[in-house]
């Protein structure tokens, strides 16, 4: 072992040992140590409802399957072939790497295409709104948000690595800088929204049961009945989805929604999720930096497309890890909607009509689970609802 | 070498006219067109009828007959004696039967009807849609919406922005004057032997497609005095790459949101510089560098986005960098009065800035498709988007205070630059 691989050991090791201590305190939450009861899927929905949504969920799995596979193997091609178009730039090389990377997200978002009208024709196949301008071109904006996130992100590690002194320890400041524009998104974000204010009775009660007093609002325009909380300080908001406002879900079902939104305030999710952000950015673009060596270092544009392949391959790695975190938090939202509600049978109502209003499969496969499943399985957070009752 | 150096299109414009108006005559216009529009109406009329058996027999002779060739001949010149009367690009009153070499603004057409290829002739209305298009949205005469409702009029008599808004603008001018300004009679004429191209094109007078290369429509004009702010490049790099052609609006999003960061501080920038200006007579070197880098990575991210040229623009305006540039003299004295109403003057500008705005979306949006299919540019449309580029650096650069010289409307570069 040379003497500079034994110094990177022991650089490691307390890093190591940091990241472990910052995970372990993230971790944390307001669960009990608990034991779900096993519940049968088949007791608790009706026949058609579970072979819908398991059918449904199935050929979701498929598409996503497919998509993923596609995006690897045009990242594959094009990090081999990619940089044939440094000749299209006159930007000067990180002009230039930006283009590469742009190039190469603009050949994956053609090359999903087909799997994202196939997912929307499925969707409306079975019942549910969705269009197929909107899963083209329609959401051109999150599009655009993308290309220029990527160019931001591209930008700053190049621009580092280009400096002498800095060089391949870009990581170093890129990674809290990237952290930084993560909270500040997180921090801006809720205002862009807009949306309406939402004014009903239960929700000052909720507000003052989780000790949380934030705008409630709810956007229109969107398809699916769904909610979420976002913002950190004065910009902390719960947004609601027009559907999960409207009949087959009554006030009783909202409130439980509206405590599990406050429920992840009051626990602190977004800052949790900065955090949790940080411990995966870091590595990340550790491993980046020594990818992009292999091409001349990330201040290179040769280097962009393998890097952009790589990225993309550590961020699936990584899909379990944040799963995990996501579901753990989602897990804490709902208990804090139980203490908050006091009403497990909302919550069981709740989740058994998500299964047959957006056909989510009560209990997917493993596989699955441990993909891409960010919120505990229908069936599991019934069974939470059965737990929190006695 | 391009083809277009060798083969010069049949349909030429040919401009005798000395810029002097007559004031009585431009001040009552439009009613003095009014029994031309009657008579256009009738004309445009025969025409349609008699263009059906033109394309049967064309169909199968393979070239029109002499005497329909004659007639569309005499049409199409009649509808540029008449664009040009009421856009003011010409000032005497023409006459109604379309004769050649009578009128200062004249058309040169081919004097026997020449052999066609049959299938062109087949297609001839489809294939003629994107002239038309390029035509219609800006370069046609803007009284042709008084016209009436034909249908197929449409080709002749589009509501054209950029002769509407010369012949609006050179209204003014020529009565406070006596003389049409010569960069918005070079841009009218221009666009009046597009109109011209397009419509012998269609009526088969030529199989020739319209060329909307402004340089070689007006190559025996008189070129206007160099202008201190010029957009170098080589019309012959057409050269585009398909994939980023056909990503283009993606890849130029970020440059668009570095763009409006810039703007800011630039807007700044040109207050300071206004105040400046102002006091000293001569901008302050700093701003101008500054506000000269900002219009010239405009003018870098515009020719990047409506596919005037190829490679990716760097983000900081920097001067060599990019295959169309902007030259922007050094900051002389300028006149205070000139300064002091700078934003009042330069309005007229933007609306001739807008008018070719139109144009430019128009020829990018037909450069897309043709770059896609053939990887290339095309060369009239490559040099009237560099035409609208130009214009509006000129514009941007005297709204700035780079320089207190107008912008110079003519489709034509400053004197001194090398013939192409």
């Amino acid at each position: 072992m040379t003497r500079q691989r034994v110094a990177g050991v022991a650089l490691l090791a307390p890093f190591a040992a940091a990241w472990a201590v910052a995970a372990w305190l993230l971790w944390r939450s307001s669960l009990p140590a608990y034991h779900l009861p096993r519940l049968s899927e088949t007791a608790l929905f009706p026949p058609r409802v579970l072979a819908e949504a398991q059918h449904f969920s199935s050929v979701e799995r498929l598409l996503w399957l497919g998509g993923t596979l596609t995006q690897l193997a045009v990242l594959g091609v094009y990090s081999r072939f990619g940089i044939r178009w440094m000749r299209e730039s006159a930007a000067g090389p990180v002009g230039t790497g930006m283009l590469l990377g742009m190039i190469g997200f603009a050949l994956v978002w053609v090359a999903e295409l087909p799997f994202a009208v196939l997912d929307a024709w499925c969707q409306r196949h079975n019942g549910l709104s969705a269009s197929y301008a909107e899963a083209t071109v329609g959401n051109w904006l999150a599009l655009g948000s993308a290309f220029v996130a990527l160019c931001v992100a591209l930008g700053i590690a190049m621009n580092l690595a280009r400096v002498r002194w800095i060089g391949d320890h870009w990581w170093l400041p890129a990674a809290p800088l990237f952290v930084g524009i993560r909270t500040l998104l997180a921090f801006v974000a809720p205002w862009l929204l807009g949306g309406r204010a939402f004014n009903a009775p239960y929700v000052a009660k909720l507000e003052a049961i989780e000790h949380v007093h934030v705008p409630v609002r709810v956007i229109s325009g969107l398809g699916e009945p769904n909610a979420f909380a976002t913002g950190l300080g004065a910009s902390r908001r719960v947004f609601l989805w027009q559907p999960i406002v409207e009949p087959p879900f009554t006030p009783r079902l909202d409130s439980f929604v509206l405590a599990h939104e406050l429920g992840h305030l009051a626990h602190n999710h977004i800052w949790k999720s900065i955090g949790w952000y940080a411990l995966i950015i870091v590595p990340l673009a550790f491993l980046l930096s020594r990818v992009a060596r292999r091409r001349g270092g990330m201040g290179a544009p040769e280097a962009i497309p393998l890097v952009i392949l790589t990225y993309v391959v550590l961020w699936l790695a990584a899909q379990p890890l944040q799963a995990v975190v996501s579901r753990h938090m989602e897990a804490e939202a709902d208990w804090s909607a139980l203490r908050a509600t006091r009403d497990p049978a909302a919550g069981r109502a709740l989740f058994e009509r998500f299964a047959a209003v957006v056909k989510e499969d009560p209990s997917p496969p493993t596989w699955d689970y441990v993909f891409l499943e960010d919120h505990p399985t229908l069936l599991q957070r019934i069974e939470m609802t059965q737990y929190w009752k006695g | 070498m391009s083809v277009h150096e060798h083969q010069p299109h049949p349909v030429k414009l040919v401009i005798e006219d000395d810029y002097r108006r007559n004031r009585l005559t431009v001040f009552f216009r439009l009613i003095l067109v009014i029994p031309h529009v009657i008579w256009f109406f009738l004309f445009t009329v025969w025409i349609i009828l008699m263009s059906i058996p033109n394309w049967v027999i064309s169909l199968f002779t393979g070239k029109p007959p002499r005497w329909f060739h004659d007639l569309m001949c005499a049409y199409v010149r009649y509808q540029a004696h008449l664009n040009a009367y009421f856009s003011l690009v010409g000032n005497p009153y023409p006459g109604f039967a379309g004769e050649e070499g009578e009128y200062p603004i004249d058309i040169e057409l081919p004097a026997e009807p020449s052999k066609q290829p049959r299938w062109t002739i087949f297609f001839r209305i489809f294939l003629a849609i994107p002239a038309l298009i390029v035509s219609g949205v800006g370069l046609t005469a803007g009284g042709g919406q008084a016209y009436g409702r034909s249908r197929r009029r449409s080709f002749s008599t589009g509501s054209g922005s950029l002769a509407a808004v010369c012949g609006f603008l050179g209204w003014f001018a020529s009565l406070a004057l006596g003389r049409m300004p010569k960069g918005l009679r070079d841009a009218g004429a221009w666009s009046i032997g597009y109109t011209a191209q397009t419509s012998a094109y269609l009526l088969l007078v030529t199989d020739r497609y319209p060329n909307a290369d402004p340089t070689e429509m007006l190559a025996g004009v008189e070129r206007p005095p160099r202008h201190p702010v010029r957009v170098v490049g080589d019309p012959y790099d057409l050269r585009r790459s398909r994939l980023t052609v056909f990503f283009r609006l993606l890849l130029t999003l970020p440059h668009v949101v570095w763009l409006l960061l810039w703007t800011i501080p630039a807007f700044f920038a040109a207050i300071a510089q206004w105040f400046v200006t102002l006091f000293r007579g001569t901008p302050a070197a700093s701003l101008h560098r500054f506000l000269t880098r900002f219009v010239r990575y405009r003018l870098h991210v515009y020719a990047y986005l409506f596919l005037v040229a190829n490679p990716f623009p760097g983000f900081g305006g920097a001067e060599g960098t990019y295959p169309l540039d902007l030259e922007v003299a050094a900051p002389e004295r300028q006149n205070r009065w000139k300064t002091f109403f700078r934003i009042f003057l330069v309005i007229p500008a933007f609306v001739v800035d807008a008018a070719l705005g139109a144009s430019l979306y128009a020829a990018a949006f037909l450069t897309w498709f043709y770059a896609l299919a053939r990887g290339a540019a095309p060369w009239g449309l490559r040099n009237l988007s560099a035409y609208a580029l130009r214009y509006d650096a000129q514009v941007q650069s005297y709204a700035l205070l780079l320089t207190d010289r107008y912008p110079h409307a003519s489709p034509l570069e400053g004197e001194d630059e090398p013939a192409e």
